[in-house]
């Protein structure tokens, strides 16, 4: 082992413990950066804008809600559109001729303030109907006590919202749907900001998102995070330790005797190129329902490779240790007990966390089959909402899970086998204070 | 290449009491006996290698024989045919009578690359031919750190192989290998990766050890130095095919010690060694192409 180097481009030379931290932290750090800088700062991409306030248009169908992004061109148009609408409404030209439609009108105009108390936290996520506690907004907001602080309201909705306090105020103090005025109240106009397509959300709201069903109480009946992340886990370490069962054997096997690996490695070399994923249909009709067909297609989908990279691991053995022993006396049954086995053990488990890493890639697809489940079904279906920013925690989640067991693995390596050196965790690295050698 | 001009004897004159050694190992009864032993490869060619022809060799009891010959005489070849570890084309090999057919605890080994089990301490590493054989394990234990104790190892039983260096690993090999008393202990260029002080020392450790056991040695070696100092015979073998070129009796006296290095009869027996080994036109050294290049400084050789 050599010193470590004053330079930071030394050839084949470890760097000092202290820039080994600084550029690990910045392997993770650099990304995030980079995703920060496309969602905060405007210029860089933004092709959209996303409302912050909407409104409903008259004769108009199509309804956007606050967090919908609309693109860059379309959003003046909808503002004008609702402007037109005021303008219309106040030069007496009302298009509801009833004065219940009006009233029901008023009623959804009213809700328009509703998402702007939600993001600043005066109501709470279910009260968006809740029409008393909105009545109240209006005249918090009206009298100046309430000032939104995370959506800045334009002057010009502040001046409709005075306007329309004035109105509301004249016929009640308090909400009552039978007092709701019957002359059109004035819209809120569009307010919206420049944002990232859907895909894309920003890290804060990623986060927001994730720490709310994280740790937001499920209703009776509905499964949350929590219990989703012990029902994949649990199908990725039954699955695997299923095939460990058959896979470390065999392959042992099959790297030690010439019989069993002319006998089993042509035909598993085969099958490993049958897609996985593609026997789902037939799984489930062997397995029916539940979770038995979701770990039987993780087996499918690890224990062939594993048979295959176990007999090769055995077969790397040094085979002068295997001389060694025989001319101490040892046989055949001996050998492999007392020599290939325990001299593979410290390749086995690298070989193991690898495959457990195979393992959590089928996750997602043996989730989707038969009964869709655990973090996947959550995934999914917030995904056809158009929901990334509640999709990406959960595969971050998954990342986190299956990164964070693999170094805890590698990090154990050492206390299962004193007498190896190598260790492939990041964290070990820094104590030792020197890179791996080769 | 020899410079000396000093008047040698030859190296077949030996004193009285080397003779009465000699004498005296070949009046004991044969451990090994090899007759008309031959080896053939099929290359990846396809073509017939004949690695060992005819080879005939016969070990006594508590003999130290020594291997030599250039690279690709079918040294290693032969000795892992003795070993068990290769099966040979025609020809017999005899160990006490019976014909060699596989390895077994009767037959030590001692390779170059230590092949010291590296999940095992040092301890275990000793019991493992012990335990094979069944032993208990108190018994193998208490069996082992006798062994431990005679290759001076004492304090690092406890001790996996990557903690200890080389000279001590190949010691630990050699107490793993004792420890099943085989009848012969075969050392495939055993000390071939030491620096030459640990070396030297690991010599003086191996007679010191053979002394003390009664075990017949059968090493190879590319030092010729340390096959005139370690042996009683010295079989030299020819390159392609392998064949018995000579065998050499030592006529140096016992006890050995590096003072005798540069007695007439190491000097002797040694040049006689290196007129075998390079008795082939071709390895011959001579004399590279090259003319002087530098234009400045003088001629080290003026």
């Amino acid at each position: 082992m050599s010193a470590p180097s004053e330079r930071w481009f030394p050839v084949r030379q470890p760097l000092s413990r202290q820039r080994r931290l600084i550029l690990t932290a910045l392997s993770f750090l650099l990304p995030l950066a980079l995703w920060c800088l496309v969602s905060y700062v405007p210029f860089i991409w933004h092709p959209d804008m996303k409302l912050e306030i909407s409104a409903n248009r008259p004769d108009v169908t199509t309804v956007y809600t606050a967090g919908d992004r609309l693109s860059k061109e379309f959003y003046p148009k909808f503002a004008e559109a609702i402007r037109q609408a005021n303008a219309d409404a106040q030069a007496g030209e009302n298009p509801n001729s009833s004065p219940r439609a009006t009233r029901r009108s008023n009623q959804k105009d009213l809700r328009q303030l509703a998402s702007v108390g939600v993001r600043e936290g005066w109501i709470g996520n279910d009260q968006t109907e809740d029409d008393a506690a909105i009545y109240k907004l209006w005249r918090d907001v009206a009298n100046g006590e309430k000032v939104p602080k995370r959506v800045k309201l334009s002057d010009e909705n502040m001046e409709i919202i005075r306007q329309n306090w004035q109105t509301l105020s004249a016929a009640s103090p308090e909400y009552k749907t039978s007092l709701l005025p019957s002359e059109p109240l004035l819209k809120l106009i569009p307010q919206a900001k420049p944002s990232n397509p859907v895909y894309l959300p920003t890290p804060g709201e990623v986060i927001e998102a994730g720490w709310r069903d994280l740790t937001t109480p499920v209703d009776e009946g509905e499964t949350s995070m929590w219990s989703r992340l012990l029902q994949s886990t649990k199908i990725v370490f039954a699955g695997f330790l299923i095939s460990c069962l058959i896979g470390i054997p065999l392959g042992i096997l099959c790297g030690t005797f010439d019989f069993f690996s002319r006998l089993f490695e042509p035909f598993i070399d085969f099958f490993r190129y049958l897609p996985a994923p593609t026997f789902s249909t037939l799984l489930v009709a062997i397995f029916l329902a539940n979770d038995a067909p979701k770990i039987a297609l993780v087996v499918v989908g690890t224990v062939f490779q594993m048979v295959l990279i176990i007999s090769k691991t055995a077969r790397l053995l040094d085979n002068s240790l295997l001389e060694a022993a025989q001319t101490l006396g040892a046989k055949p049954g001996q050998l492999l007990k007392s020599v290939v086995i325990p001299g593979i053990l410290p390749d086995l488990y690298n070989d193991l966390r690898i495959l457990l890493g195979w393992a959590w890639t089928w996750l997602v697809i043996a989730e989707l089959i038969g009964v869709k489940s655990g973090l996947t079904e959550f995934i999914e279906t917030q995904g056809r909402y158009r929901n990334f920013d509640r999709v990406f925690p959960v595969i971050f989640m998954i990342g986190v899970v299956g990164f964070a067991t693999d170094q805890i693995l590698a990090f154990l390596r050492p206390v299962f086998f004193p007498w190896t050196s190598k260790s492939g965790s990041f964290f070990r690295r820094f104590r030792r204070g020197s890179i791996a050698q080769p | 290449m020899s410079t000396s001009q000093l008047e040698l004897p030859s190296y077949l004159e030996q004193s009285p009491k080397v003779q009465q050694h000699m004498a005296d190992i070949l009046s004991r009864e044969t451990v090994l006996k090899v007759e008309n032993l031959t080896k053939e490869f099929i290359s990846p060619q396809g073509e017939t290698i004949v690695a060992l022809k005819d080879v005939n060799l016969e070990v006594k009891r508590r003999e130290f024989l020594s291997v030599i010959g250039p690279s690709g005489c079918g040294k290693s070849t032969l000795m892992r045919i003795l070993a068990g570890l290769e099966t040979k084309t025609s020809g017999s090999a005899t160990l006490d009578g019976k014909e060699i057919t596989g390895p077994g605890p009767d037959r030590g080994m001692v390779f170059q690359g230590y092949t010291l089990f590296p999940w095992l301490s040092v301890k275990q590493n000793v019991m493992f031919g012990l335990k094979m054989k069944g032993l208990n394990k108190t018994t193998a234990e208490s069996e082992a750190l006798q062994w431990i104790e005679l290759v001076g190892l004492k304090d690092f039983a406890g001790s996996y192989p990557h903690q200890l260096s080389g000279g001590m690993k190949q010691r630990v090999a050699i107490a793993r290998a004792l420890a099943n008393e085989p009848r012969v202990l075969f050392m495939d260029e055993p000390f071939g990766a030491l620096d030459s002080q640990t070396r030297a020392q690991m010599q003086h450790y191996l007679l010191q050890i053979w002394k003390n056991v009664d075990v017949t040695i059968v090493f190879i070696t590319h030092d010729l130095e340390e096959a005139v100092y370690l042996s009683d015979r010295v079989l030299v073998l020819d390159a392609n095919p392998g064949r018995v070129a000579e065998h050499i009796e030592v006529p140096v006296e016992r006890p050995r010690s590096s003072a005798q290095f540069l007695s007439p009869q190491v000097l002797t027996t040694r040049a006689r060694l290196e007129e075998l080994i390079h008795s082939d036109p071709k390895s011959k050294l001579d004399d590279l192409p090259i003319f002087r290049m530098s234009k400045v400084g003088d001629d080290p050789d003026k």
